[in-house]
């Protein structure tokens, strides 16, 4: 991770080349409605900003047609634009339809906006006018990419921030994939508009999280009547603790969203989905899993009778349809066939197993209520 | 997995849950909007509020049912199912026990509390990927995908041309059939000054989108639901609600119709008729409670009800079919209400 450096907001000369991971330079004046005269410590902008720097000619500035496209894209991103040239400025927010062009601010001594500098772009461009400097800047003010135009490179602000957009479009895990992305940073553009994407999408990538300081939390989950002790992210996911950090992979993943039912566990004897649930959410509970209901030399009366009634063809959703069964039962709503179809409605079968799942489950309920109903646990 | 946040977890303190101002927050109640959006990449923030334990502290009602002469008071924390079965509202206030069970499915419904229902967010297709750039509820500005999109789903009353996302909820539609009203707590005024709790009739707790559908509640940061009480009126007993929805269980409503009459020597005293899955907000159509009141409650009349609450519909050409959709449950509504009690 690189170390995050504050850039003197004096230097004005090409001393610290801009990095990504820096501090942004200070933005006051530049954005509206921060600048001299305000206190309240409103510096940056909210949200990602684009800073492009012009050296000479004015070409940008010079269709509103294609001011207009770029302003269309940044929309889309979310993204505020700074476009800069020694002599305008151009701000877009996409919030506010207003666009402002106005002349550059000077620096205090009369020479080039402070910003070039700040960049360690020359102001003149190095390489004729145009675009001579890219930088991306994320919403906490930390720069995301930055790119001095180098001779020979022939870049349009508006080829980059397309270039921005449809990179939004890719599945995040793609934008995030580490070897995706060194592969795809082999183009400038690509580079940017990956920058731009991830500096726009509401969650960080994946990969980033790891650099960034992650608060563990120790907790004691009561599984199927042992304790646990396990030192874990409050991200992790009650599924994803079972799973992954207890080898309790009887308890299956489907969609991870609520959708399907497969991660079905009880809570204090009551059915949940374990994928909603923060692992965090269920300490101090008493967990049940389809380990704890019973093993191969004694079955849980539910278990044994899905085996019984051939309640299954893949099985991937077995333990879920059995958790939610045993939920179900003690509940005590179903009373009927009909009853049994409508809740375990939560609780999907892609193989279609449904009328032996249903059989099945009226066996162990006439069972379960003979008896008294009971979940067993090792403990 | 989500985004890192941290996480902290209140326990006994109910001011404690006030602290929703802190940027980035928010309250995690059941979890099953909010965890979802997460993993979505919709919702990122960057603290979250875990109230649950509120539910089990003596310092609050949050996890309590509580009947009283004035009628019924909701905690928060309250969880769906529990609400559902619960005697008093079965028989006391039925279109709420039939909205409920109509919704999500038995283990979301053990999860997801009465606050979480009223806070919940759209099913919007676009809404919820983050791969479409174009939702003015995600990201302010920058247009409705649904407008120009696919909008089967999509609203038909209360829209505009910024949002046209259905609230999903069908316990909503129920309150507003039963004249609702929303607790809050806040910290108002200057800082330093108490804690003091507002209330909020539940037609009002929702906004329509107009030109901001970015924000979805009359509730702001500092604010947090306590309770939903419901008035014991006439009305309550003899309502019902009907859902329509493309599999016969487990589906959000392509249109829903949660009613409520007082009816005395045949006439139609009082009405109440609110929908769901057609609208932007848990829709209360006080055009067809006015056809209702003063008249004998006939098919041809409910008929009529159902026509004035669907005469300001704005389909889009994909979503035509819940016009006569939202017009059936209606009626079939108001029928079933008409036979309860």
């Amino acid at each position: 991770m690189a170390t995050s450096r504050n850039i003197d907001p004096e230097s004005r000369g090409a001393v610290h080349p801009l990095q990504v991971g820096d501090r942004a330079p200070s933005l006051v004046g530049l954005l509206p409605g921060t600048g001299a005269g305000r206190d309240d410590g409103l510096e940056q902008s909210d949200c990602p900003t684009v800073i492009a720097l012009f050296a000479g000619g004015e070409e940008l500035f010079a269709g509103e047609r294609e001011r207009e496209a770029i302003r269309a894209q940044l929309r889309a991103l979310g993204a505020v634009l700074i476009a800069l040239s020694p002599d305008l400025l151009w701000v877009f927010r996409p919030d506010d339809e207003r666009q402002s062009l106005e002349p550059a601010p000077r620096a205090p001594d009369g020479g080039p906006p402070a910003l070039f500098g700040q960049c360690g772009v020359a102001p003149t461009g190095a390489h004729g006018p145009g675009l001579c400097g890219l930088f991306v800047v994320d919403a906490r003010g930390v720069v995301r990419f930055a790119h001095r135009v180098r001779a020979g490179e022939r870049i349009t602000l508006r080829a980059a921030v397309e270039a921005a957009s449809r990179a939004m479009l890719l599945p995040l895990q793609d934008r995030a994939g580490s070897s995706r992305r060194e592969f795809l940073l082999a183009s400038l553009l690509t580079g940017f508009a990956l920058a731009v994407a991830d500096a726009c999408a509401p969650a960080p990538p994946l990969r980033d999280a790891g650099s960034l300081p992650q608060e563990q939390l120790d907790l004691t989950l009561q599984i199927n009547g042992q304790r646990h002790g396990l030192r874990i992210e409050p991200r992790v996911s009650l599924l994803d603790a079972l799973r992954e950090n207890l080898g309790l992979t009887g308890t299956k993943k489907g969609c991870d969203h609520g959708q399907c039912g497969a991660c079905t566990v009880l809570i204090d004897d009551r059915r949940v989905l374990s994928c909603l649930t923060l692992a965090a959410m269920a300490e101090g509970a008493k967990v049940t899993t389809i380990e704890g209901l019973g093993g191969p030399e004694a079955l849980h009366p539910m278990q044994a009778a899905f085996v019984a009634e051939d309640a299954l063809q893949c099985g991937y959703c077995t333990p879920g349809q059995i958790m939610s069964a045993v939920g179900m039962v003690s509940e005590g709503h179903a009373k009927d066939d009909d009853d049994i179809r409508e809740l375990m409605s939560g609780n999907l079968c892609r193989c279609g197993a449904y009328p032996n799942i249903v059989t099945a489950i009226r066996r162990a309920q006439r069972e379960m209520t003979a008896t008294p109903p009971a979940v067993k646990g090792p403990a | 997995m989500t985004a890192p946040f941290a996480y902290v977890r209140v326990t006994d303190d109910a001011d404690a849950a006030l602290d929703t101002a802190t940027p980035g927050t928010q309250v995690l109640a059941g979890g099953t909007t909010l965890i979802d959006l997460m993993r979505l990449g919709v919702m990122s923030p960057t603290r979250l509020l875990d109230i649950n334990r509120l539910a089990a502290s003596p310092s609050t009602r949050w996890g309590r049912i509580e009947e009283t002469d004035k009628g019924l008071s909701i905690g928060a924390l309250v969880r769906n199912s529990e609400l559902a079965y619960h005697p008093a509202v079965r028989a006391r206030f039925p279109v709420l026990s039939q909205a409920l069970l109509s919704g999500a499915s038995p283990q979301l419904r053990n999860m997801a509390t009465t606050a979480g229902n009223l806070m919940q967010r759209t099913r919007c297709a676009y809404f919820r990927d983050v791969g479409v750039a174009a939702c003015n509820k995600r990201n302010p500005g920058s247009g409705c995908a649904a407008w120009d999109g696919f909008a089967r789903q999509h609203a038909i009353l209360g829209g505009s041309r910024d949002c046209i996302a259905v609230h999903p909820s069908d316990m909503c539609v129920a309150m507003v059939a039963l004249d609702a009203v929303v607790h809050v707590r806040g910290h108002y005024g200057a800082a330093g000054e108490g804690v003091t709790e507002r209330e909020i009739p539940v037609e009002d707790f929702h906004l329509l989108p107009g030109a901001t559908p970015a924000r979805e509640t009359t509730i702001g940061p500092g604010e947090l639901i306590t309770r939903v009480t419901l008035p014991a009126t006439r009305l309550a007993a003899r309502s019902a609600y009907v859902k329509a929805r493309d599999r016969a269980s487990y589906a959000f409503a392509l249109a829903s119709a949660g009613v409520a009459l007082h009816v005395e020597g045949g006439t139609i005293r009082a009405a109440r008729v609110a929908l769901g899955g057609v609208a932007t907000k848990p829709w209360r159509s006080r055009e067809a409670e006015q056809v209702l009141e003063g008249h004998e409650p006939t098919d041809a009349l409910f008929e009529r009800a159902a026509a004035a609450a669907l005469a300001t519909a704005q389909p889009r050409t994909d979503n035509r079919f819940k016009v006569p959709l939202a017009k059936a449950t209606i009626v079939r509504a108001l029928a079933r209400a008409r036979e309860a009690a």
